[in-house]
C-alpha cells in the first residue's frame, strides 16, 4: 500500500501502473507533508487512519494476467490534417507528444532516413527508459530525433546518450519524476563535435546556428516520449529550468593542456564520447580582475560554495565549466585538473550556520555524521564527499566568465563511446553535411 | 498522413498481488521510510496507532538511505523475509 499526498498521486499511481500493479492500493494525505507542522501532519494521519486499515485488509480484484516484460513496438498513426502545420501541431500536442513548441512531423520518409544515420537496424533496443520502462528502440529515438529538427548524422550522438542515460548509475528514474530541477546535460567531446557542429564556443549554452539545440531538444522528447516524463505528471519538477527544454554543448578540447572529461573516462584519439550529467541551470561565476590562479579560485570557490544544492547533501558530482581564459589563467600557474578538483573541494566550503536546523539534523548528520557531526558550528561543508567527484570541463569562447552547474545529487555522470554497430568509432568524415 | 509515434505502443507489465489479510492482528507490518520529511514521524505515530488498535503486531520498520534512490536490494530482501505487509511512504 502506497501512503502519499495529493500532489503526488499521478505519480505514484502512474508509476503502479507503470510497473505491472495499476490496482495498488493507496491513502491519500493532503499536501503539504514537508515543511508542516508536526502536529499537523499527524491529525492528517490520524484523519485518514481507517482507511490506512482498510487498504490493508480489504480484498484485491485478481490481477488481470499479463505478460511479465515490457514490450514497446513502433506505432503509425494516421493523422489527416489540411493544414500541416497548424493542424498537425494541435494534434501532436494533443497527444501529449510535444516540448510545447513546434514539432518536425515524422514521417515515413524522414524516420527512415533518420535511422539510417544510426546505422542500426531499426528495431535494436537501445535501452530502457524509465519512468516508463518505455523501450527505446532505434526507430523510436530516430522518430523523436526527427520531431526535434535532428539530421540523421546526429543519430551515432543521441543513441551514445540514451545508453548513458539508462545505466543504473545515472538513476534516470529518479531524474524523471524528481522535484529537483534536474536535466541531462549532454557533454560532447571528440572529433565529432566539430564535425557535427556542437558549439564548445562563445554561447555554448544558448542559442546559434548549431547543432546544440535539436540534439539536446531531442533527448528532452525522447525522456517524455519514451521514458514517459510527461511535465506535471509524472516529471513532479517544482520548476525546472531551461536546460530542460534542450542541454548540450561540446567540450572545448585545445585551450588547455588539461585532459578531456572523455580522456578522462578512457575514451582518446578518434573516438568521440558523450558524458550525461543530470544538471541544475548554469550560474555564471564572473571574474574579470584575477590575474592569479589563487585570485580565481577564490571567486570560483565563493560561488561553488552554495547552501542549497543536493550535491552538498548527496554522493554526487558538482561540476564546473571553466571558460577558456580563466582555465589558461589557472593552468599557467602550474595547476593541472586534479589540481583545481582538489581546490574547489577544499576551498568551496559552506559554515554549518549557512544551513537550516533541519538540513543539518536530517541531511548532514544523518548522512554524514563522523564528517560534521560533534563538531561545532564552525564546520565547514564541503561541496562535494571526495575531491574525484569534482568535474572540471572547459568550455565558452573569450572573455571572463566560468560557469559552475549543480547536479541533482543521487545520480552519477556516465559517459559513453560514441561508436558504430562493429565497435569503432564514428569518423567526422563519415558524417558529412552537418 | 501516417506518422510514426514518438511514444511507440507500450504492452506494460502485469504483476498479481499477495493477497490481503482479513485482519492485521498478529501480522508482521513493516515500515518503509524513503527519507523525506516527516516520514519518519509519521510512521513512528502509524506504529503508534497500529499497535493500539492491534496489540499483537510485530512492526519491523526499515528506511531507504536516499529518497531518489531505488531502496538497496539488502532493504527489499529484509522486507521480504520480515513482513507479512508493507506500508511505503512517498511524497514531499
Amino acid at each position: 500500500m502506497l501512503l502519499i499526498s495529493t500532489s503526488f498521486t499521478g505519480l505514484a499511481r502512474g508509476q503502479a501502473k507503470n510497473l505491472g500493479m495499476p490496482d495498488m492500493p493507496t491513502v491519500v494525505l493532503p499536501h503539504p507533508l514537508g515543511g508542516t507542522p508536526l502536529d499537523t501532519v499527524l491529525a492528517k494521519v490520524d484523519k485518514q487512519f481507517d482507511e490506512i486499515i482498510a487498504k490493508l485488509t480489504t480484498p484485491l480484484k485478481p490481477a488481470v494476467a499479463g505478460q511479465g516484460k515490457i514490450i514497446t513496438t513502433s506505432e503509425w498513426v494516421e493523422i489527416e490534417s489540411a493544414d500541416e502545420w497548424g493542424g498537425l501541431q494541435r494534434e501532436f500536442m494533443a497527444r501529449g507528444w510535444g516540448d510545447g513548441l513546434p514539432l518536425v512531423p515524422p514521417t515515413e520518409a524522414r524516420v527512415a532516413a533518420m535511422v539510417r544515420g544510426a546505422g542500426l537496424p531499426a528495431e535494436q533496443v537501445v535501452g530502457v527508459m524509465a519512468p516508463k520502462m518505455g523501450v527505446a528502440t532505434v526507430e523510436l529515438i530516430a522518430a523523436n530525433a526527427v520531431m526535434a529538427g535532428c539530421i540523421p548524422q546526429h543519430m551515432p550522438v543521441l543513441v551514445a546518450a540514451v545508453q548513458a542515460l539508462v545505466e543504473p548509475q545515472f538513476n534516470l528514474y529518479g531524474c524523471q519524476a524528481t522535484t529537483h530541477c534536474v536535466a541531462p546535460l549532454l557533454i560532447v567531446s571528440g572529433p565529432l563535435a566539430q564535425a557535427l557542429n556542437i558549439n564548445s564556443g562563445s554561447g555554448c549554452f544558448g542559442p546559434g546556428p548549431w547543432a546544440n539545440g535539436v540534439i539536446g531538444r531531442a533527448i528532452r522528447l525522447i525522456l517524455i516520449n519514451i521514458g514517459g516524463a510527461h511535465p506535471g505528471e509524472i516529471d513532479k519538477a517544482t520548476m525546472g529550468h531551461p536546460g530542460k527544454f534542450s542541454y548540450c554543448i561540446a567540450e572545448d578540447e585545445t585551450s588547455v593542456a588539461w585532459p578531456s572529461l572523455r580522456v578522462e573516462r578512457g575514451f582518446g584519439g578518434e573516438t568521440s564520447a558523450v558524458t550525461v550529467v543530470g544538471a541544475e541551470a548554469p550560474h555564471n561565476i564572473n571574474d574579470h580582475e584575477a590575474t592569479s590562479a589563487g585570485g580565481l579560485i577564490t571567486t570560483i570557490c565563493g560561488t561553488m560554495a552554495e547552501s542549497g544544492q543536493n550535491t552538498v547533501y548527496y554522493t554526487g558530482e558538482p561540476l564546473l565549466v571553466l571558460g577558456p581564459e580563466h582555465a589558461q589563467t589557472i593552468a599557467a600557474d602550474g595547476f593541472s585538473k586534479d589540481d583545481m578538483k582538489k581546490a574547489v573541494y577544499d576551498d568551496a566550503r559552506i559554515p554549518l550556520t549557512r544551513f537550516s536546523p533541519e538540513i543539518i539534523e536530517r541531511r548532514l548528520y544523518r548522512r554524514h555524521d563522523i564528517r560534521y557531526k560533534n563538531r561545532g558550528p564552525g564546520v565547514m561543508v564541503t561541496v562535494a564527499q571526495r575531491w574525484e567527484d569534482v568535474m572540471v570541463i572547459v568550455a565558452g569562447g573569450p572573455g571572463k566568465h566560468s560557469m559552475f552547474v549543480p547536479t541533482f545529487g543521487a545520480t552519477r555522470s556516465v559517459t559513453r563511446p560514441i561508436l558504430k554497430a562493429d565497435g569503432t568509432p564514428w569518423l567526422p568524415a563519415e558524417l558529412k553535411g552537418s | 498522413m501516417k506518422f510514426c509515434s514518438p511514444e511507440g505502443r507500450t504492452l506494460p507489465l502485469s504483476i498479481g498481488f499477495a493477497a490481503r489479510p482479513k485482519s492485521l492482528e498478529g501480522l508482521r507490518i513493516g515500515l518503509l521510510d524513503n527519507t523525506k520529511a516527516p516520514v519518519d514521524k509519521m510512521m513512528q505515530h502509524i506504529t503508534k496507532r497500529l499497535r493500539e488498535k492491534h496489540p499483537g503486531i510485530e512492526i519491523f520498520s526499515t528506511s531507504k538511505k536516499v529518497a531518489s534512490l531505488p531502496a538497496a536490494p539488502e532493504i527489499m530482501q529484509g522486507l521480504r523475509l520480515n513482513c507479512d505487509i508493507v506500508i511505503n511512504a512517498l511524497g514531499d
